[in-house]
């Protein structure tokens, strides 16, 4: 009796592992010729948000060319479910995806088609094609995708609430706290924080890092020549002075509420991106918002925009005609349909000449123009660094009244330990 | 129940072999191949290769694992501990003959038949909006933060699993005191034993089985915590409320460990194991003892 137990104990155990350690099984066949002779592609794209931009764009593509079906799939959690195919050799034929380390490692395995010599790619601000670039998996000049979309991190504002207040668009450090403390002072909270949603600590560390940290940082760290510890102090130094000027629930509100907040006027600054702006005008549609740069630095000349590619559009290996897909990207980096989904999803194009017109991120389009940006810092880290979590720890133990400096030294060493775990693989 | 060689009829076979080769191929193949791949150094796609038992000298080296066991460990211990004395205690109630036995039964169960997910997206409404706003209005310091976004985050996940994992509980004990035989207690009561006595001596022991059952099940169920957390925190703040199974679902699809975290379940799969063959061996002394 006790045997069969522990027998069906054991199956039973062996059971939930399963289901933790693998998932196995084939998926869908993937799409090739059909009979009739159209060409049938998936087109894999990681943001939901765009969707209906994206289907609208598929659809006038489709319509142009008959020979051509393209279908749009944006599952939730995209990231996780192409990594899942990916271990079944399943990709889909075009991919609609961050400029971040996914893409990376899609390079490095080696399954994305070199576009460099496309007429597209030299339509492409030169400054983006260097970001696109770094992200390679050996940094060799070579096109693995086309950055379709960028956008952009910075300090989104309530126009009104900076003129009740009196104050002007800050562009050095000195004046960005002098504007917290007029703020504060006139009554008005001068921040809303986000950080139930971990991911949302990065905005702040991903300008100023990238502004702050020693040239190269980011090479050296991943070759073991330079540490966080001894270059990134002052990063979290000027962090806890930001977050003084939150709300008091900082900790506990998450990205939703945090936006309803202040669409609906509870502070005058959010600090995030340019994909939140549309979230705070569908709560309310009157607000006046602006944007401006993340004044890191008392040199104005060095602080530059945090921008990445937000989509790149790249052919798979797996996909079997590959002259289709390139004539499909071809056409979304046409400059009236880059423009048309620049306009419906607040972004930045990367196609020279397509400007963003939009007055809620008006500040920030200068900027990118004119080439003063820098790719998030994120973007380098090893795939699966949880950095937010490491920050969203930093504020835990500054609530639980840690010591400042104690506090920014505990956190860069774990940033140091859990960079080298990562960097073996 | 006669103990016979005789051929067993083979519609037995029948109802067995389907499900035994449906689990060999979806269970049994996909844990052996997790195992196969804990000593890899496989990322979940792309080229692999050997690396020995490289994956478990970092098992134990990760200061983060560490955590994570720390953290399920106190997580499953309380809830067990929390969920099987209050719904031992539900049952008790409601196997009395109370007035609206049937509606409080029903009241009981419900959270039972909500979605895990649901019930951590309502709580995490409650905890982020309702809760503050009502310790603002009440001036109460301490309500007026999300609690999920402090270091006592893993006190609101906890507050939610066993509110959930109670009415599953309650069932069984019920199921259990229900079997025990009206005459035991009326000659109980002659022998003069009532109350807490009556409870201990009699009623306890003879649901022992019920209750081996029940804390094997919600051991096992606690150290595998993940829903609940990834509908209310995420793991965090911090790392702070990352159970074990959330770091691998998170690190090995997300973060490509997939061989590494390969290697956290099959660790898991073991300290699961060993856990609940331990709990049953005593629980099941203990029973024999009293029977």
């Amino acid at each position: 009796m006790k045997m069969k137990k522990m027998v069906a104990l054991g199956l039973a155990g062996s059971l939930v592992a399963g289901t933790l350690v693998g998932c196995s099984g084939k998926g869908d066949e993937a799409s090739g010729k059909a009979d009739s002779g159209v060409t049938e592609l998936e087109l894999f794209s990681s943001k939901m948000e765009s969707v209906s931009t994206l289907q609208s764009l598929v659809d006038s593509f489709n319509e142009q060319n008959p020979d051509i079906k393209v279908t749009l799939n944006a599952p939730a959690d995209a990231g996780t479910v192409l990594k899942t195919r990916m271990t079944k050799d399943d990709l889909p034929d075009i991919l609609a995806y961050g400029g971040d380390n996914r893409y990376t490692e899609l390079t490095d395995v080696g399954v994305l088609i070199d576009l460099s010599d496309e007429d597209f790619i030299k339509t492409i601000n030169p400054s983006y094609m260097n970001m696109l670039y770094q992200i390679n998996a050996d940094r060799d000049e070579k096109a693995y995708g086309a950055p379709f979309a960028t956008n952009a991190s910075g300090i989104i504002y309530n126009v009104d609430l900076f003129k009740e207040a009196g104050v002007e668009v800050p562009s050095t450090w000195d004046e960005f706290m002098e504007v917290c403390e007029t703020l504060e002072s006139a009554g008005i909270q001068p921040f809303e924080f986000t950080f139930k949603d971990g991911w949302t600590t990065l905005l702040s560390w991903n300008p100023m890092a990238a502004d702050l940290q020693p040239e190269n940082f980011l090479f050296d760290r991943k070759d073991g020549k330079a540490t966080f510890t001894g270059t990134h102090e002052e990063v979290l130094e000027k962090y806890l002075q930001v977050i003084q000027y939150g709300q008091a629930d900082y900790m506990g509100t998450s990205y939703d509420d945090g936006n309803r907040n202040f669409a609906n006027g509870s502070a005058a600054m959010l600090i995030n991106g340019s994909w939140t702006v549309p979230e705070l005008k569908k709560t309310n549609p009157d607000i006046n918002l602006d944007m401006f740069a993340y004044p890191t630095t008392n040199d104005e000349a060095k602080n530059l925009t945090a921008s990445g590619i937000d989509v790149l559009l790249a052919v798979t290996t797996q996909c079997k005609n590959p002259e289709a897909a390139k004539k499909f990207v071809s056409f979304m980096l046409q400059p009236e349909n880059s423009q048309q989904y620049m306009e419906e999803q607040f972004a930045f194009s990367p196609v020279e000449g397509v400007m963003q017109e939009d007055e809620s991120v008006a500040s920030l389009a200068k900027n990118i123009t004119d080439g003063k940006v820098v790719d998030f810092s994120d973007h380098y880290y090893p795939s699966g660094y949880d950095l937010a979590a490491i920050l969203s720890e930093f504020f835990l133990n500054r609530e639980n009244g840690m010591a400042d400096q104690e506090n920014i030294e505990a956190t860069l060493k774990k940033c140091d330990e859990q960079y080298d775990i990562l960097n073996v693989n | 129940m006669k103990k016979s060689r005789a051929k067993v009829a083979w519609p037995f076979y029948m109802m067995v072999a389907p499900m035994a080769v449906l689990f060999f191929i979806f269970h049994t193949i996909p844990f052996l191949q997790g195992i196969f791949y804990s000593f890899t150094d496989w990322k979940g796609f792309g080229n692999w290769e050997f690396i020995g038992l490289d994956n478990y000298f970092m098992f134990f080296k990760d200061p983060t694992i560490r955590q994570t066991y720390w953290f399920t460990f106190k997580f499953a211990f309380c809830a067990t501990v929390l969920v099987n004395l209050l719904s031992l205690a539900l049952a008790c109630g409601l196997n009395g003959k109370i007035k609206g036995r049937g509606l409080l039964k029903a009241v009981y169960f419900l959270p039972y038949m909500l979605g895990t997910l649901i019930i951590g997206f309502v709580f995490n409404f409650i905890f982020g909006n309702v809760f503050p706003d009502l310790g603002k209005a009440l001036g109460i310091e301490a309500l007026s933060v999300n609690i999920l976004g402090t270091n006592k985050a893993w006190l609101g996940v906890l507050f939610v699993t066993v509110w959930q994992s109670m009415a599953f509980n309650t069932m069984i004990y019920l199921a259990g005191l229900q079997t025990v035989d009206k005459d035991v207690y009326e000659a109980a009561a002659v022998d003069g034993s009532k109350g807490l006595q009556r409870f201990f001596k009699i009623t306890f022991p003879l649901i022992a089985p019920f209750f081996t059952i029940n804390m094997v099940l919600s051991v096992k169920g606690f150290l595998m915590a993940f829903d609940q957390i990834m509908a209310m925190t995420g793991g965090g703040p911090g790392t702070s409320t990352t159970s074990i199974s959330v770091l691998i679902y998170k690190r090995g699809f997300d973060g490509g460990q997939f061989a590494y975290q390969s290697a956290n379940a099959v660790i898991l799969f073991v300290v699961i194991a060993v856990i609940s063959v331990f709990q049953l061996k005593v629980l099941e002394k203990r029973e024999a003892k009293i029977n």
